[in-house]
C-alpha cells in the first residue's frame, strides 16, 4: 500500500519546493473570485461620481431602474435603511459603502445597478443621473494642512487604535494622524553642524494594478452571510461586516481561493461591505467585478512629500536628521494612519543618528484614496532619504557606499524610535551589493549622445506590529497533513511556504502536505496579508501548530506503547481500531511590542526588520533624456530563505514593479481631480522590454532567530532601493538630479537643458 | 438576438447561443465553465485572455464569439497531459499569481511553433504583449527556453 | 457593450449596401474596434463583417510593387517573404502578436488613430489605397484618408479593398519611433523616411493629429544639411502636449528622430 505521507529526514526548510498549486496555476484551473459564478447571481455595475468635492443634491435613477433587465437600483440612502451607519476602514469608519450626503472624490461609487446581465447593468448605470452642488477641492498633500477645504467635516477614528482617540471628533482640519518622534535635540544639533543639507522630495500616485481586478460575491440568508473575495484580509472583513451589521463573527463567512495578485490592493473592506448590503437588500446572490479602470478609482498609492534635513560633520558622520514628511491619502484614510506612524519613524534611514526628529503627517484630500502598495510606505521614504544621501556624499567627495556603511546602523545599535537592531544584516547587504556591482572596478561612462552611471541604495523597514497569526495543523489517521490558516495565497507563495514548515516539524515531504485557503467558518483569525508580516507570523504559528500535532502524536505513541519512531498510521489503527480519528495542533503568535511614548520612542517597536538595497547601471540618451536601466542588482536580508527560489523571484519581482513606479507609472489628474489615464493602454506597467537585460537578485546568508527556522519576511524587500538606486545612477551617468517621481524621459532632458544653459 | 454558433472546442465540436455583443471569452466562461482565459485589462494589452483561433492567438476580450462560427478554438484547459511548455514554466517557477499564467502558456506555444529555437530578444518580442503584473519576466524567458529544448532534445 | 446586428455578407456590393444608412460600421480584425465599443465611444447599430469577402492577400503587381488585400492581417504581411524589410521591422514593434494575428491593413488605415505605425510608413513609401463604393471605385495616396484625430476621408458606405504599393527599387526607407513611458507604449513620435535619391519623402505621426508630410524639411535635405532638415521639420508642424511629452519635448524628438530616421534609411539594407 502506498502511504498518503511518507516520513522524510530531508529537509524541507531552504529547499526550492516548486509552488503547490504549479499545476492548477499552468493548465488554467486555479481558482479565483473572478471565476465564480452562483445560480440566480446578480452583477453590480457602480455609478461614480463625476465630481471631486460636492454635495449630493440629487440622484435620479428613474430612467436606469426602468431599463429592461434591470433588477434593482441601489443607492448610499437605501443602504442606510440597511445599516443605519454604513461607514467603514481600518483606521477610521470614514468611508460609506456608497456616497452619503457628499461626494469626495471624482470616481467615488454613488450607486449600483443590479442585473443579471452584466452589460445590462453595465448599459443602466450609464443612465443615472447625479445632481451635486460642487465644493472647493483639495488635492495636493501639503496644501491640504492649510487648505480650507475640508474633505471631511469630522474625524471618526475607528477605536481600535488607542494612538488615534485624541481626534476623536475633531473638525475643520484634513490632518487625519500627526505622529512625532524626538530622540535627542535635532534643532540645536543642527545648529552647531559644520555642514547642513536640506531637500524635498516627492512621489506621485500609482496604482497597484492586480491583474485579477477586486472582485466580491456575497449570498446570503435571512440570518447569514457568505463573502467570497479577493481579499488578502479575510478575518478583517468578517470583523468589519459584523461590526457594520450589528451581527456575530459567526453569522459571517468569508472565503478567498487564489488572488490574481494584491500588493496591497485587496486589504480592509474594497467591495465587500457593498456585496454584503446588496445581496441582504435582494436576497439574491451579488457580484461585483471591477474593471481595470475602476481600480484606479479604489486604492492606490500614497503621493508624498518630503523634507529631509541632516546636520553632517566635513568628514561624513551624519549628527542630526529633521524629516517632515506628508502622506496624501486620497478622500478616504484606509490605512494611511498606519503607513504614517508605522513606516513613518523609519523616515531617518537605516542610519545611527543621534539627533532625530520626524514630524509625519496622514493627509485627506480630494483624490482616491491611497493605502498600502508592497512598502507600506517605505518606497516613498527611501526615495527621498537615499537620494539625498547620494546628494551629500557628492558634495563632500565621499563615494556613496563609504558614506553610507560609516554612517549605517549595525546590530546592537537603537534606531530613532530607540529601539535596539537585531538581527538586521544592514552592513552585510552593503558589503554584498558593493561585490555585486563590481564597485572598486573600472566603469564604462559611455560617451557622444549615450552617457552611462551607476548608483546604489539602501532602506530598511520595520514589520507593522503588533499583529496576530493563528494556525492549525490536522493530522490524519492515515498520516496526511493538512494546514488551515487565513493567509491569502496572492502569488508569494505563502502555501508552500507554510507547507514547508509545517513538514519540516512533522518531518513530511512539504509536496504532500494540503493548505486549506481562507474560509473563516474553519481557517482560524489571522490579522491580514499584509506588509510581508505573514511568513514571520503565521509561520510561526504553524510551527507551533504543527510541534503541538507532533508532541501529541509522540504522547500517543507513549500511551499506546509504540516505539518512538512508528508510523503515525500505526498509532491510530492501535488506538481506534482501524483508520480514524486524527490529531489537530493549534499555534497561535503575537509579538510582544511597547507602543511609543510621547516622544515617540519606544524600545520594541517591532518584531523584526527587512533590508533592501538595489544597484543600478544605466544609459542615458542624451539627445531625448530617455534612461535605460541595463543592469539591476538587489539583494536582501529575508533571514534564513524558506524556499529560496521564491525568494528570488519575490525580490526580482518587486524590483521590476518598482522600475514601474520609478519610470513609467503615475497617475495623471487635471485641475478638476479627473483622472487622465484611467487604462492600461494609458497607465503602462513594466512589460518584457522594460526589463533590465541583466537582474541579479540575492539573498544574504542571515538568521531572523525569532522567525520560523530563522525566516522572514521578503515580499516588499525588493521595491526599496530602486526609484533611488536609478536616481542616483542618472545623476551619475549626466550630472541631472530628479527630485520628483516618475523619472520621465522629458524631465530628464530638461534638466540636460539645464545644465547646459 | 441570440443566434446559435457551433465550432470546435479544444477538439471536440460545441455549439453556444450567443449574442452578438458577446466575446469569445465571455462565452467561454459562461456557456463552457472553461476559466482559463479571463478578462483583465479589456484592451488586449495583458493576455490574461489569451486563446487560439485556427491556430492563431487572440485577445478573446476584444474576438466577437459570432465570428468564431466553424473555427478551431482552443484553450490552456486542452489536454489532459502537461506539455513541454507547462513542465518548463512549473520548473523554472515562471508564475507568481498565476493570473496572467495561461496566456503566457499559450503565446510561448504559437512562438516555439513559429521559432523553435528563440533568442531571449526574439521571447521579449514575441511576448511583449503579455503582462506579469508580478514581474516573473526573468523566469519566464527562463522556462521559453527550458520548453525549447524539451520539445527539440539534442 | 451595447446590442447590435452583425452582418457577414459574401460579396462586396452586399457589404456596400448593408454600409448604407446611420450606424453601420465595417468590421474588419476589430481589435480597435471593439475597444471603442466597449469604451462606449462607438455604439453601432449594425456592424458588417468583411470576413467573407475575400480580401485577403499579397500579390505582386505589375510594376514590381504589391498589391496587398485590405483584410491582409499584419501577422501575414509581416511574415511575408513579399513585404520589404522596412515593413517587417516596423511590424515587428506594432502593437503585439495577437492584435497582429487579427488587425487588417485595411483596417489600420482606415482607422486613423495618428499613433498608428503603418499610415505614414506607407505614406512615405508613396502607397494608395483601392476605395469601393457605390459609385464605383477610387484611387488615394495614404495621406489623403486621413482628416484629423480618428477621421478618415471614406465615406460612410465606402470600403478600402485593397493597398497599392509601388516597388521600392533603388529607394531606401526607414521608420523610427519613440516611445516615452514603456517600451511598448503608444509612440510620441513615428517618423518615416523614404530616400530616391537626393530626394526625400518625410512623414510624422503620434505627435501630430494625422501623418503629416513635411514638406519644408524634404527641401532642405536635398541639400543634404540632415541637421537643418530637422530643425525645419520641428518648426514647420503644429504640436500639441499630451501624457506623452509637452509640444516642446516633441518638437526636440522630431529634431533627433528625423536625423536617425534619415541616417538609418542612408544605411538600410535591402
Amino acid at each position: 500500500m502506498k502511504r498518503a505521507t511518507q516520513s522524510t529526514e530531508t529537509p524541507q526548510v531552504g529547499r526550492s519546493v516548486p509552488r503547490l498549486e504549479s499545476w492548477l496555476k499552468v493548465t488554467g484551473r486555479a481558482e479565483y473570485v473572478h471565476n465564480l459564478r452562483l445560480p440566480g447571481m446578480l452583477y453590480g455595475k457602480i455609478f461614480r461620481s463625476t465630481v471631486a468635492h460636492g454635495r449630493i443634491r440629487r440622484i435620479d435613477v428613474s430612467a436606469a431602474q426602468a431599463a429592461g433587465g434591470v433588477y434593482r437600483v441601489v443607492t448610499g440612502e437605501d443602504i442606510r435603511q440597511l445599516i443605519p451607519e454604513p461607514y467603514f476602514g481600518p483606521a477610521f469608519h470614514d468611508q460609506p459603502i456608497l456616497a452619503l450626503d457628499k461626494v469626495r472624490y471624482v470616481g467615488e461609487p454613488v450607486a449600483v445597478v443590479l442585473a443579471s446581465d452584466p452589460h445590462v447593468a453595465e448599459e443602466a448605470a450609464h443612465l443615472i443621473v447625479a445632481q451635486y452642488d460642487e465644493l472647493p477641492a483639495v488635492y495636493d498633500e501639503v496644501e491640504a494642512m492649510t487648505s480650507e477645504a475640508i474633505v471631511h467635516d469630522t474625524l471618526k477614528p475607528a477605536g481600535t487604535f488607542p494612538d488615534l482617540k485624541h481626534v476623536k471628533g475633531k473638525s475643520g482640519t484634513n490632518v487625519a494622524l500627526d505622529f512625532h518622534l524626538r530622540r535627542g535635540d535635532a534643532p540645536a544639533a543642527l545648529k552647531k553642524a559644520e555642514r547642513v543639507f536640506e531637500h524635498r522630495f516627492h512621489t506621485q500616485q500609482v496604482m497597484h494594478t492586480p491583474l485579477e481586478p477586486l472582485v466580491s460575491v456575497a449570498e446570503s440568508t435571512e440570518s447569514s452571510l457568505t463573502i467570497h473575495t479577493a481579499s488578502q484580509s479575510p478575518s478583517f472583513v468578517r470583523i468589519e461586516v459584523a461590526r457594520l451589521l450589528g451581527w456575530p463573527e459567526n453569522r459571517i463567512r468569508v472565503r478567498v481561493p487564489f488572488l490574481g495578485g494584491g500588493f496591497g490592493a485587496k486589504l480592509y473592506i474594497k467591495l465587500e461591505a457593498l456585496v454584503s448590503a446588496l445581496s441582504l437588500l435582494t436576497g439574491r446572490p451579488v457580484k461585483v467585478s471591477l474593471t481595470m479602470e475602476e481600480q484606479f478609482f479604489t486604492i492606490t498609492k500614497h503621493p508624498t512629500t518630503f523634507r529631509i534635513k541632516t546636520g553632517v560633520t566635513r568628514d561624513g558622520r551624519i549628527t542630526a536628521r529633521e524629516c517632515e514628511v506628508w502622506w496624501n491619502g486620497g478622500a478616504y484614510a484606509d490605512i494611511g494612519p498606519r503607513v504614517t506612524q508605522k513606516s513613518g519613524f523609519t523616515a531617518p534611514g537605516p542610519y545611527d543618528i543621534e539627533h532625530v526628529l520626524i514630524d509625519s503627517y496622514s493627509l485627506y484630500t480630494n483624490r482616491p484614496p491611497a493605502g498600502a502598495l508592497r512598502g507600506f510606505g517605505i518606497p516613498q521614504l527611501v526615495w527621498a532619504y537615499e537620494s539625498h544621501m547620494d546628494i551629500m556624499a557628492r558634495e563632500l567627495g565621499l563615494d556613496p557606499i563609504a558614506f553610507r556603511r560609516k554612517n549605517l546602523l549595525r546590530d546592537g545599535r537603537p534606531q530613532a524610535t530607540g529601539t535596539v537592531l537585531r538581527d538586521v544584516a544592514l552592513d552585510k547587504v552593503l558589503d554584498r551589493l558593493a561585490v555585486l556591482m563590481d564597485w572598486e572596478k573600472p566603469f564604462d561612462r559611455g560617451n557622444g549622445t549615450l552617457r552611462r552611471g551607476r548608483g546604489i541604495a539602501i532602506g530598511f523597514k520595520a514589520c507593522v506590529s503588533p499583529t496576530t497569526s493563528l494556525a492549525a495543523v490536522n493530522v490524519s489517521a492515515d498520516g496526511s497533513c493538512t494546514v488551515y490558516c487565513s493567509t491569502a495565497d496572492m502569488g508569494q507563495g505563502s502555501d508552500t511556504a507554510m507547507a514547508q514548515i509545517a513538514g519540516e516539524v512533522l518531518h513530511m515531504a512539504a509536496e504532500s502536505i494540503r493548505v486549506v485557503h481562507s474560509d473563516t467558518d474553519v481557517t482560524p483569525y489571522d490579522m491580514a496579508t499584509l506588509g510581508s508580516r505573514s511568513l514571520f507570523h503565521m509561520g510561526n504559528a504553524v510551527k507551533l501548530a504543527a510541534e503541538e500535532a507532533r508532541d501529541k502524536l509522540d504522547v500517543l505513541r507513549k500511551e499506546l506503547g509504540l516505539a518512538a519512531d512508528a508510523e503515525i498510521g500505526d498509532i491510530f489503527k492501535k488506538k481506534y481500531g482501524m483508520q480514524a480519528g486524527n490529531v489537530v495542533g493549534t499555534g497561535s503568535y503575537i509579538p510582544t511590542y511597547k507602543s511609543p511614548d510621547a516622544n515617540g520612542l519606544t524600545d520594541n517597536a517591532t518584531p523584526f526588520w527587512m533590508v533592501g538595497a538595489t544597484g543600478v547601471e544605466l544609459e542615458v540618451d542624451t539627445e531625448t533624456g530617455r534612461v535605460r536601466v541595463t543592469r539591476m542588482v538587489n539583494v536582501g536580508d529575508v533571514g534564513t530563505p524558506i524556499n529560496p527560489k521564491i525568494v528570488e523571484t519575490q525580490l526580482s519581482g518587486a524590483s521590476i514593479m518598482q522600475l514601474g513606479f520609478t519610470l513609467l507609472e503615475k497617475m495623471e489628474f487635471d485641475g478638476n481631480g479627473q483622472l487622465r489615464n484611467a487604462s492600461l493602454a494609458e497607465y503602462r506597467i513594466p512589460g518584457f522590454l522594460d526589463v533590465p537585460a541583466s537582474l541579479t537578485s540575492e539573498a544574504v546568508v542571515a538568521e531572523q532567530r525569532s522567525g520560523p527556522f530563522g525566516g522572514k519576511g521578503v515580499g516588499e524587500t525588493g521595491t526599496f532601493g530602486v526609484s533611488p538606486a536609478i536616481a542616483n545612477a542618472l545623476h551619475d551617468a549626466v550630472g541631472v538630479r530628479i527630485t520628483s517621481l516618475p523619472i520621465s524621459a522629458e524631465a530628464v532632458f530638461e534638466g540636460l537643458q539645464g545644465l547646459r544653459a | 438576438m441570440r443566434r446559435e454558433i457551433r465550432f470546435r472546442l479544444n477538439g471536440e465540436p460545441v455549439s453556444a447561443q450567443v449574442a452578438p455583443h458577446e466575446t469569445l471569452v465571455e462565452v467561454l466562461q459562461d456557456a463552457f465553465g472553461l476559466y482559463g482565459a479571463r478578462e483583465s485589462c479589456a484592451q488586449g494589452l495583458c493576455g490574461c485572455c489569451t486563446l487560439l483561433v485556427n491556430g492563431r492567438a487572440v485577445s478573446g476580450c476584444l474576438y466577437l464569439a459570432s465570428l468564431a462560427q466553424d473555427a478551431e478554438v482552443r484553450t490552456v484547459e486542452e489536454g489532459k497531459a502537461l506539455d513541454a511548455v507547462q513542465q518548463a514554466f512549473i520548473e523554472a517557477s515562471a508564475f507568481q499569481c498565476g493570473f496572467c499564467t495561461p496566456g503566457f502558456v499559450l503565446m510561448t506555444r504559437q512562438l516555439l511553433d513559429e521559432i523553435p529555437n528563440p533568442t531571449d530578444d526574439d521571447i521579449k518580442h514575441y511576448l511583449s504583449g503579455n503582462l506579469c503584473r508580478c514581474a516573473a519576466y526573468p523566469e519566464i524567458i527562463e522556462a521559453v527556453k527550458l520548453a525549447a529544448r524539451k520539445r527539440n532534445p539534442s | 457593450m451595447s446590442p447590435f446586428e452583425l452582418a457577414e455578407p459574401r460579396t462586396l456590393s452586399q457589404a456596400l449596401d448593408l454600409l448604407d444608412g446611420e450606424g453601420a460600421r465595417p468590421l474588419s480584425g476589430g481589435t480597435a474596434l471593439m475597444l471603442m465599443m466597449k469604451a462606449g465611444v462607438f455604439r453601432p447599430r449594425r456592424l458588417v463583417s468583411l470576413a467573407k469577402l475575400k480580401l485577403e492577400g499579397i500579390e505582386p503587381a505589375a510594376d514590381g510593387g504589391l498589391r496587398i488585400g485590405a483584410m491582409t492581417t499584419l501577422r501575414a504581411l509581416e511574415r511575408s517573404d513579399q513585404a520589404f524589410p522596412v515593413l517587417k521591422r516596423t511590424l515587428r514593434t506594432l502593437a503585439n502578436v495577437r492584435v497582429r494575428n487579427v488587425a487588417t491593413v485595411g483596417g489600420a488605415l482606415a482607422h486613423a488613430d495618428p499613433h498608428m505605425d503603418l499610415p505614414p510608413l506607407l505614406s512615405a513609401l508613396g502607397a494608395r489605397v483601392a476605395i469601393a463604393g457605390p459609385g464605383g471605385g477610387r484611387s488615394v495616396p495614404v495621406e489623403a484618408l486621413y482628416a484629423g484625430y480618428l477621421e478618415n476621408t471614406l465615406k460612410g458606405n465606402e470600403l478600402i479593398t485593397h493597398l497599392d504599393l509601388p516597388p521600392l527599387g533603388k529607394r531606401r526607407a526607414a521608420y523610427l519611433k519613440c516611445t516615452t513611458r514603456s517600451a511598448d507604449d503608444w509612440p510620441s513620435l513615428g517618423v518615416a523616411v523614404m530616400l530616391d535619391g537626393d530626394e526625400a519623402r518625410l512623414f510624422i505621426s503620434a505627435a501630430t493629429d494625422r501623418p503629416t508630410r513635411l514638406a519644408a524639411a524634404e527641401s532642405i535635405l536635398k541639400t543634404g544639411d540632415v541637421k537643418r532638415a530637422a530643425e525645419a521639420a520641428a518648426e514647420e508642424v503644429h504640436i500639441e502636449g499630451d501624457l506623452h511629452g509637452s509640444a516642446a519635448y516633441k518638437k526636440q524628438l522630431i529634431r533627433v528622430y528625423l536625423a536617425r530616421a534619415v541616417h538609418e534609411a542612408r544605411n538600410a539594407v535591402h
